[in-house]
């Protein structure tokens, strides 16, 4: 089933149900008030008629030769008009008369020596047809009432009826938009402050609404919900960070004790030697672990970075430079894109210079080493290409080598040192921190594309 | 041979890195404590010294002060963290240089080699800042009057350094390179903390520096 919009339906379901509802009752009221009306007027129509009737009988009786005009006395009288037939023929109507208006069944129920009453549409005119047998002079009397006034009263009554559903529908409509945007205003407010939390601003908290007693316990048990995660993410990043600092003095002299060994060499058997080479590598992957989580614990924890403005192009070098001396390596080269001229970023300056380190480092690690940093300007934005000489990230690793302690196909290859399985986390929540993005795509030399994006910034805010 | 004075409250570490310093040739003298620290060290003559910000009782900040007052030796602080704020205020407290924990010995061992191995530079002449007067080859600052402007020897290093560039800046990388001995493991800020106590002691107005400019983008240079 499609999904559609609590709002849309609120509205259709409001409005659908007022026109239902309203239209229901006005063709109620019309259909009872036009039945009411019609047999109020039959009933006068039919006393008049025996009236009529017995003046026709005396009139036969007494001046036949008057009869015509008796009849359009009373059709002027009683504005219908009067027909008489006597053995089987018309003997007198009134002027506007016509036979077409009795029907054979009428003649036939009436020549039977009954009275009798029809109500019939003719042309879409209401038309009453009263029938009385005058038996002693063989004779029917007919006389045809028009309900005309009634159905221009009636006409009127409908008139009123469709407004009066149609304002009621339209009020539904608006009732439906009030409770609406009532009961969905919160639920949007709901969505927008738990896609705020799920980027990362953990202080959002909804407003209380006192106003609903249901809306108020959703906000409560949200606020609620939020400030436990907090906590417990809070304890989370503390545990991490315990660990880390817990760890730091052990690791500190193991690995002093380590170096002190390494000067003992020539002392050590074949054995000896080859155990310690095992336990300097394991203890400078282990100290690089308790590095990286120490720095992830301070970015987690909160600390603030400690945002410069600085020109990026200069910033890019010094890093390439420190990185490249760092794990010993050639220096990439940085290109700069025509035309860009000396663009500011506002970033930690310790930090981008770790982000940088770390994408070379990645880079020698999986990918034959960095190929070249590239820096472009769009519109207002600042691209940092860290280009490597790799066969590329696999597509569906894209988002998850920047996931903590992933381990993509690359990393599973043959004799790769291995890293710790952060660096690129850090990298992601390092350049999260300057307001910018990290993604993984291809470069034009067919490696992979490391693309920062920073915002730029349009002159040095001091 | 060296003298170095390790003070450091945690006993296993503090006898690794005497086992450590003692193994490359090194005096050492380790203290638990700032307190032990300041005795021994008007003792004895150190040429060095490793100092732990988290020590028990006197602070490694207050330890930093104390030699700092007492002497030009070349101070490297013991961090736990590297929180800009530690690292900043260590280095103001008259550190020379800082590692963090958990350190790599080398990294350590190459620093402290470094510091030592450093000798004043004479690759400049006597020059003026405004009023004072700079001697390279005496080591020394003198004010108007004659009396000496004390400068500690890394503080002198970099001025003498960004002299003999002949007013052309000079980068905190190359900063790194000449005055502290890096090839590597370089930190922008400790270039940043020393530029700015040295603006405090030779320029009028340390907030607006007329000698002592940032150039931005490059770094600093000085103008004569």
């Amino acid at each position: 089933m499609r999904r559609r919009s609590l709002r849309l339906r609120l509205l259709v379901t409001f409005g659908l149900g007022a026109f239902l509802l309203s239209s229901l009752v006005a063709t109620l009221t019309y259909v009872g008030v036009q039945r009411l009306l019609i047999n109020n007027q039959q009933q006068s129509d039919l006393g008049q008629s025996y009236v009529n009737a017995a003046l026709v009988r005396s009139t036969l009786y007494t001046s036949a030769p008057e009869i015509t005009d008796l009849l359009n006395s009373i059709q002027n009288a009683s504005s219908s008009n009067v027909l008489v037939r006597t053995h089987g023929e018309w003997l007198a109507r009134s002027t506007s008369a016509s036979t077409y208006d009795v029907s054979a069944t009428t003649i036939g129920i009436v020549n039977d020596g009954k009275a009798t009453e029809q109500t019939l549409r003719v042309n879409g005119r209401i038309i009453f047809v009263v029938g009385v047998p005058i038996p002693s002079a063989e004779t029917q009397f007919f006389e045809v009432f028009q309900l005309s006034n009634l159905e221009h009263t009636l006409r009127l009554l409908l008139m009123a009826l469709i407004f009066g559903a149609l304002a009621t529908s339209l009020l539904g409509l608006s009732g439906g938009l009030w409770v609406a945007r009532r009961t969905v205003r919160p639920l949007m407010e709901v969505s927008t402050a738990a896609a705020l939390i799920a980027d990362g601003a953990l202080t959002t908290r909804l407003l209380v609404n006192k106003a609903d007693r249901e809306v108020q316990q959703l906000t409560e048990s949200f606020n609620q919900m939020v400030s436990q995660l907090v906590q417990r993410l809070e304890r989370d990043a503390r545990f991490a960070s315990d660990v880390s600092h817990e760890l730091r003095s052990p690791l500190t002299t193991l690995a002093t004790t380590a170096s002190v060994l390494q000067q003992h060499r020539d002392d050590l058997s074949l054995a000896g030697r080859e155990s310690l080479d095992l336990l300097l590598a394991d203890l400078s992957i282990f100290q690089s672990l308790v590095e990286d989580l120490l720095e992830m614990a301070r970015s987690d924890g909160g600390v603030p970075p400690v945002m410069e403005t600085m020109p990026v192009i200069e910033l890019a070098r010094q890093s390439v430079r420190s990185a490249a001396r760092r794990h010993g390596l050639d220096e990439p080269p940085v290109e700069v894109a025509n035309g860009v001229g000396d663009p500011l970023v506002r970033v930690d300056r310790r930090r981008f210079e770790r982000v940088i380190t770390n994408l070379v480092d990645n880079a020698h690690r999986y990918a034959g080493g960095a190929v070249a940093l590239r820096i472009d300007v769009a519109g207002n934005v600042v691209e940092v290409n860290v280009d490597d000489a790799g066969a590329g990230v696999p597509i569906e690793e894209s988002e998850q080598v920047f996931e903590r302690f992933f381990r993509g196909l690359a990393a599973h290859d043959r004799g790769i040192a291995r890293g710790t399985g952060l660096g690129l986390a850090l990298v992601r929540d390092h350049v999260r921190a300057f307001g910018g993005t990290i993604t993984v795509s291809r470069s034009p030399d067919g490696g992979a594309r490391f693309q920062i994006l920073l915002p730029l910034v349009e002159s040095e805010a001091s | 041979m060296s003298r170095i004075l390790i003070v450091e409250d945690d006993d296993h570490i503090r006898s690794a890195l005497r086992l450590m310093f003692e193994g490359e040739g090194f005096i050492v003298d380790d203290a638990p404590t700032g307190e032990v620290a300041m005795a021994m060290f008007n003792r004895m003559a150190s040429d060095m010294a490793i100092v732990d910000i988290m020590l028990p009782g006197m602070s490694g900040f207050e330890t930093c002060h104390a030699l700092r007052s007492a002497s030009d030796l070349p101070i490297v602080i013991v961090s736990a963290r590297d929180d800009t704020a530690d690292v900043v205020l260590g280095l103001e407290s008259g550190a020379d240089d800082y590692v963090t924990k958990p350190f790599v010995p080398e990294e350590l061992l190459a620093r402290v080699r470094a510091h030592l191995r450093r000798r004043p530079e004479k690759s400049t002449g006597a020059f003026k800042l405004g009023d004072l007067h700079v001697i390279p080859d005496e080591g020394v600052v003198r004010l108007a009057d004659g009396a000496e402007l004390h400068l500690t020897s890394t503080e002198f290093r970099l001025l003498t350094d960004l002299a003999s560039n002949n007013g052309k800046p000079l980068s905190r990388e190359d900063l790194l390179e000449r005055v502290w001995g890096y090839d590597y493991f370089g930190d922008s800020r400790l270039v940043d903390v020393h530029i700015r106590r040295l603006r405090m002691k030779i320029e009028p107005d340390a907030a607006n520096p007329i000698f002592l400019v940032t150039v931005r983008g490059t770094g600093y240079k000085l103008v004569i």
